[in-house]
């Protein structure tokens, strides 16, 4: 016993210099996240600013009862389930769509220019992105003005409740795809060169190579990558809904993290309520990624962590 | 296989374009130019004059080419400070996040010392799990952070998704380099800064890139954490630009004698505010590339 209580020490002095390097950022995250973590308690509290997160009064569960009788939180509930996975079968395909056809395009500096020009918006905040878009489709834009030149009627197509998803899956696209599609680039380059010599000797076109040989090479990259996103299920893409929404459209696009935003500074704001609704949230996406990284690891014998 | 690869370059060339290989040239054209022509429309925008836009909106250059608009906004905007605030901390920001980030990925590189796993774990177990936005807001509101530029840095702060790539990276060096240092008496700390940095110097220039980017683009905590408008950050400015610009369009719409472009001073703001970006990102896009490959990599 002692000895193992020395060997112990002597393997804590051996790793002193590590210990030291982990001792800013582990402060960072016992301050910045761990303490944080332990204000859910708000969650079952009646906060009140006078006494802090724990003098106030316990409450119980009354706040995630709430929840279920609350119709905009249902609704956000509900719509973000919805605009997930609707963006699972809209907006996921498309960076695989566009790694296809980069793969088909002749010319290596044109492709160069082509993906600079796909890749850029990434790099741009969505308040950036959010703006060029709406002034682009605004009452006052140039869609709209082309529309009217050719002898249309100008279109509000920001507050009409049926396009305003199927914008977001094309904005999320506009900003998205082309640096999503690297990843998929990628794993084509990969392929060994010889199925495609095989399939050509087979007779098959460029068509069927890309049908038969590139979509089953990539096929694990495109599994990976979906089951992250499903994993991410509750995780809607706050900030895009965030900028673009405007109230004619709020009950199609309100989503959990939106609704938290608006009742967290509403005029009368209930903290306690609010942590809750967060804290419902942050248990099934906890539950939904370490489901995923579990399939995943199955899958591929590595997770996102190990 | 240069010489192979050069040669399908010539029989490349030699070859006639195909119907497909048409239609994929063209799709990627459209494509292409629906990504950048909002981009060209706002910088178009942005030069013009609120009287040649009502005349002539479909317009492929500025048919009155004015700065009025760029001038409106240094003059009445906070774009200026919030360039000051923003560069603040972008610099500082990506300074001490990539320094944690990089001291913790090499100390979890490191052969089992006691503790290794539950630390790595509890790191890791933030990406997963988080306080939610009024638990974080009232712990910066304890620490009296609120309205101050130092809250967005620690706000951004140390990202678990570098410290994971960076720690398969420097778990790539060849032990023998290590032990060879180890002969000769250095210790962890002297063969992280002769040995592991310098070897890893392309993974870091990649991943301060990204950090970098990530503190330039951060809104909505800077909005939350930062009151008052002489501190106000780059995106924050614009937002206000923007949300203010709409007021104002909706109040003075018909009233004579307003002469503010409210649209051009919007595209004005956001061209100055991503205009860094887009005068780095053509010449440094092959890092951010090489960074993602990295991580997919791992993943």
């Amino acid at each position: 016993m002692q000895i193992r209580t020395r060997r112990l020490f002597r393997d804590i002095w051996k790793a002193r210099y590590v210990y030291m390097l982990l001792s800013f950022g582990l402060a960072y995250f016992i301050v910045f996240h761990y303490v944080p973590m332990s204000g859910i308690v708000l969650a079952f509290k009646k906060y009140n600013a006078r006494l802090g997160i724990w003098g106030s009064d316990w409450t119980g569960l009354d706040h995630f009862r709430r929840i279920f009788i609350t119709p905009g939180a249902v609704a956000a509930i509900k719509n973000t389930f919805e605009i997930n996975l609707t963006r699972l079968l809209f907006q996921f395909p498309m960076p695989i769509l566009l790694a296809l056809l980069i793969n088909e395009m002749r010319g290596t500096r044109i492709k160069r220019i082509y993906q600079t020009i796909f890749t850029f918006p990434h790099f741009l905040s969505w308040v950036v992105v959010s703006t060029i878009l709406m002034n682009f489709l605004a009452n006052s834009g140039m869609v709209n003005a082309v529309i009217v030149s050719i002898g249309g009627k100008k279109y509000n197509f920001l507050s009409d409740e049926r396009l305003f998803r199927p914008l977001l899956y094309i904005t999320q696209n506009w900003k998205e795809m082309g640096w999503s599609s690297i990843i998929y680039i990628a794993a084509i380059s990969s392929i060994d060169l010889s199925l495609y010599e095989a399939a050509t000797v087979d007779g098959a076109g460029r068509f069927k190579q890309a049908l038969y040989v590139t979509l089953p090479g990539i096929k694990a990259t495109i599994i990976t990558l979906f089951i992250l996103q499903v994993g991410r299920v509750m995780n809607s893409g706050f900030e895009q809904i965030f900028y673009m929404q405007n109230p004619a459209v709020k009950s199609v696009s309100d989503i959990l993290d939106t609704y938290i935003y608006s009742i967290t500074f509403d005029a009368v704001p209930n903290y306690g309520f609010s942590t809750a609704v967060g804290l419902f949230k942050s248990v099934i996406n906890l539950v939904m990624l370490i489901g995923a990284n579990a399939i995943i690891k199955k899958f591929n014998g590595s997770g996102m962590f190990n | 296989m240069s010489t192979f690869r050069k040669n399908l370059k010539y029989v490349e060339k030699r070859r006639k374009w195909t119907t497909g290989q048409i239609v994929v040239a063209l799709s990627l054209t459209m494509i292409a130019l629906i990504i950048f022509f909002p981009f060209y429309n706002a910088v178009v925008i942005s030069f013009e004059t609120n009287r040649a836009y009502t005349l002539n909106p479909v317009s492929l250059y500025p048919t009155e080419l004015s700065l009025a608009n760029y001038e409106y906004l240094i003059e009445n905007g906070n774009i200026l400070s919030g360039y000051k605030n923003t560069i603040f901390i972008t610099f500082i920001g990506t300074v001490l996040s990539m320094s944690a980030s990089v001291m913790m990925a090499y100390a979890f590189s490191r052969k089992n010392y006691p503790g290794k796993k539950f630390l790595f774990l509890s790191v890791m177990f933030t990406m997963l799990f988080s306080g939610g936005m009024i638990p974080t807001y009232l712990q910066f509101k304890n620490l009296g952070l609120i309205d101050s530029r130092w809250s967005v840095i620690l706000y951004v702060g140390i990202s678990t998704y570098n410290i994971i790539i960076l720690k398969s990276g420097f778990e790539q060096t060849p032990i023998e380099l290590e032990e060879a240092a180890k002969i000769d008496g250095a210790n962890d700390l002297i063969i992280f800064v002769r040995i592991e940095l310098p070897l890893q110097s392309a993974l870091l220039a990649t991943f301060t890139l990204f950090t970098a980017v990530a503190y330039w683009n951060e809104w909505f905590w800077s909005m939350l954490l930062i009151n008052s408008a002489s501190k106000m950050t780059l995106q924050t400015a614009l937002r206000a630009i923007v949300s203010e610009a709409s007021a104002a369009a909706d109040v003075s719409s018909g009233e004579a004698g307003f002469d503010v472009f409210t649209q051009g001073v919007k595209m004005a703001a956001v061209m100055m505010t991503m205009l860094p970006i887009m005068c780095f990102y053509p010449f440094l896009q092959k890092y951010f590339v090489k960074g993602v490959l990295v991580g997919s990599v791992k993943m």
